[in-house]
């Protein structure tokens, strides 16, 4: 379709130019021909493994050994049935549910904690701030695997485990440094005249916090609530380690439970699973990108 | 800015709001006190935690549902994972003190686990809650880590040869009579693979790629992988020796090119009926049978080839164990369950051979078992001439040679090494997990 416009355009183009210039435009449609072929065969080879996915969720179990191709030999729609069955008594919308209350929460609580502490670092002048803002980078260095032992005690000695508290408590507690971290770059590049200008009207810290700063860093909220969203949504250790109950799990768990190495592996229902794991997200992405990539451009620029 | 500022505003309250929620719901999952003396009527919650999936959850409510009735006093939260991710999540609560009250548990980690004192000793309770007359003491002493009994065997396995007698017929080649010499089990091979060249069926796979046939060699030759101290059974020439029979069973004219097997990944040859063999513990027929499909009805299942006349080769391994942690606050009552889990014959009626050929005698007689399953009961039957005892229970770290040999057996596949510089790679590996 695009390449049909853009010939289009170039031979509109070339009719409407002065003679000495038809070559070029010819010479662009050639280049431009070309350079859709590449992009169109790379795109087709990203895009196979999820073409596959998608076909295979119509394939029969037993056809994924026999059959390694595209297209089904014998196209039932019986995966999806078994999988909206549910697992073990537990219906699917419980997992997509329970997914979902994990993922708002954290949203919720990263946006809030976050804003608040890079507003504290990048504006407020108190007692070692540097030291802590030093450790708060710190934290971003330290791998995740140290800390989930210690953590686990922790969590353990409380009797939280087996509720979503491990999983949501932490993000109200603005622990995720690489929020913080974006949020304060975002703050120190607002010019401080607004600040200034707030403050001889009398605007306090808060005031300032909620009237000025909080609505010019929205790009970066909305950035950081998509991270947030699709690393939760995807998080997969957090819930194995906290989460008891099958009922309680969220579906990156339940769809590895489709697969059992030790007996009878149901791949049809995996992959029909996956899928629809994957489509909230993909959904939020579609309808999200448009910020994510304002909100990472206008990182870089001033005011 | 106004607006703005007043969603702020909701959302801080939605925040609070959340938390405040949360932190209840975590105040009301409160603990137990641990119970000094055992009273048979005490209301006691049990954790369970076992691997498998939703047909095995479906069976073990089954179970505890029959437990309720005998026990109505104890309930049990039961909580399942595929085999990773299970043991991802107790090896976290073992370093954390959160183990299960009850598990189902693995042969390769018992060791690890009674090493480091997290499973209760069971002997104060043998004989008494946990009845021991209907297992096998060879059965018993699988549990038996430094003579102390921590985990029960539920269920056991024994290496065998699946055949595909399906694919068999297709080609027009009579199957596999068990037993035979390795060279007479990789002639038949050759025989199917000549045959079924059109098709793309080969008799089997290159059977050096797994430990187990390495392992029963040896034990033709009276030696074992690993002593009981961890030592190996065996030198680098041995392995070498090994290898090289392999060299010539990786013909693609006898077997499956390791390329194949790749593409079909994590399937093997036999579950894609692209072979019409595979060595393997006889457990895993039900799963054979459910990734070929509906137009494949039956498996043969017969005797490995014989390494050396008259030698207890083949061993019964527990397919899996039942283990309490030592951190439990009702001993008394875990014990009862895991008495249940493992003798009952109305347990053994639900699950048939799901967790392997039951142990426990009374839970086999309550078993009602029909074509896989008792195909399986007469192959372990049928196969007492070769059965020895259990090699000591595997030392740390049997898993990750395991994983190295299959590896290694691949990249010979590939030909991407030589048998010396397999062999070298894996007593370096060898060096690594013996010695941390």
């Amino acid at each position: 379709m695009s390449t049909i416009e853009v010939d289009r355009a170039a031979f509109l183009e070339g009719q409407i130019e002065p003679q000495p210039r038809r070559r070029r435009p010819k010479r662009k449609t050639v280049n431009t021909v070309i350079w859709f072929v590449v992009l169109l065969a790379l795109t087709a080879i990203i895009l196979y493994p999820l073409v596959w996915l998608v076909f295979s969720t119509f394939k029969p179990s037993s056809e994924f050994g026999q059959n390694p191709g595209l297209i089904p030999e014998n196209p039932t729609i019986d995966n999806y049935l078994k999988v909206f069955d549910g697992i073990a008594g537990t219906p699917l919308w419980r997992f997509f549910g329970n997914s979902l209350l994990i993922a708002v929460s954290a949203v919720i609580g990263i946006l809030a904690s976050s804003a608040l502490a890079a507003y504290a670092f990048a504006r407020i002048k108190f007692k070692g701030v540097g030291v802590l803002f030093a450790a708060m980078i710190g934290t971003l260095l330290l791998p995740f695997h140290v800390i989930i032992i210690p953590q686990y005690i922790m969590f353990q000695k409380l009797e939280l485990v087996d509720t979503y508290v491990p999983l949501i408590l932490p993000k109200f507690l603005a622990t995720e440094a690489f929020f913080v971290f974006l949020m304060v770059q975002f703050i120190r590049n607002i010019p401080r005249d607004m600040d200034e200008a707030a403050r001889i009207d009398g605007a306090g810290h808060t005031r300032i916090f909620f009237s000025i700063i909080l609505p010019l860093i929205r790009p970066a909220l909305i950035t950081s609530a998509i991270f947030a969203f699709i690393w939760t949504w995807n998080d997969f250790l957090g819930p194995l380690l906290y989460v008891n109950s099958p009922e309680k799990y969220p579906l990156p768990i339940a769809l590895r439970l489709y697969n059992d190495a030790t007996s009878t592996s149901d791949y049809g229902a995996t992959v029909a699973v996956s899928f629809l794991a994957l489509l909230p997200i993909l959904i939020f992405f579609i309808v999200f990108q448009r910020f994510l990539v304002d909100g990472v451009a206008t990182q870089g620029l001033k005011g | 800015m106004f607006e703005i500022r007043k969603r702020r505003t909701a959302v801080a309250a939605a925040a609070i709001g959340v938390s405040a929620a949360l932190a209840l719901t975590g105040c009301a999952g409160g603990g137990s006190e641990p119970a000094a003396t055992y009273d048979p009527n005490e209301k006691v919650t049990l954790n369970f935690a076992f691997w498998g999936n939703d047909v095995r959850a479906g069976l073990y409510d089954q179970a505890f549902a029959a437990f309720n009735e005998e026990y109505p006093n104890i309930t049990v939260n039961s909580s399942f994972l595929g085999f990773p991710e299970f043991w991802e999540k107790r090896q976290t609560e073992a370093a954390g003190g959160g183990l299960p009250d009850v598990m189902q548990f693995d042969y390769s980690y018992l060791r690890q686990y009674s090493e480091n004192g997290l499973l209760l000793d069971l002997d104060p309770y043998l004989g008494t809650t946990i009845e021991t007359d209907a297992i096998a003491d060879n059965i018993l002493g699988i549990g038996v880590v430094d003579g102390t009994t921590t985990g029960i065997a539920t269920s056991t396995n024994a290496w065998g040869l699946y055949t595909n007698p399906k694919l068999l017929e297709q080609v027009g080649v009579a199957g596999y009579e068990g037993g035979g010499s390795w060279d007479d089990y990789a002639d038949w091979m050759k025989q199917v693979t000549t045959a079924g060249s059109a098709q793309g069926i080969s008799g089997g796979t290159d059977w050096t790629g797994r430990i187990q046939n390495f392992e029963i060699q040896l034990r033709a030759e009276g030696a074992e992988l690993f002593s009981e101290d961890g030592e190996p059974g065996f030198d680098k020439a041995r392995l070498a020796e090994f290898w090289e029979q392999g060299a010539e069973v990786r013909d693609p004219a006898i077997t499956i090119p390791q390329q194949r097997l790749e593409e079909i990944y994590p399937l093997s040859g036999f579950d894609a009926a692209q072979t019409a063999s595979e060595l393997t513990w006889d457990n895993f027929g039900a799963g054979y049978l459910g990734n070929l499909g509906d137009s494949f009805t039956e498996l043969g299942l017969v005797a490995p080839p014989v390494t050396k006349e008259g030698a207890k080769d083949l061993y019964l391994k527990p397919s899996m164990l039942h283990t309490i942690s030592s951190k439990t606050d009702h001993p008394e009552a875990a014990a009862t369950l895991v008495n249940f889990l493992v003798n009952s014959p109305e347990v053994g009626a639900i699950f048939g051979t799901n967790r392997g050929l039951p142990a426990s005698e009374t839970q086999l007689e309550g078993a009602d078992l029909g074509g896989l399953d008792a195909q399986i009961r007469d192959y372990e039957e049928s196969i007492q001439d070769r059965l020895g005892d259990a090699p000591p229970v595997p030392i740390v770290g049997a898993g990750t040679l395991e994983e190295k040999f299959r590896q290694i057996g691949q990249e010979l596949g590939f030909g991407t090494l030589t048998v010396d510089e397999a062999v070298d790679q894996f007593f370096n590996e060898m060096d690594v997990v013996l010695n941390q």
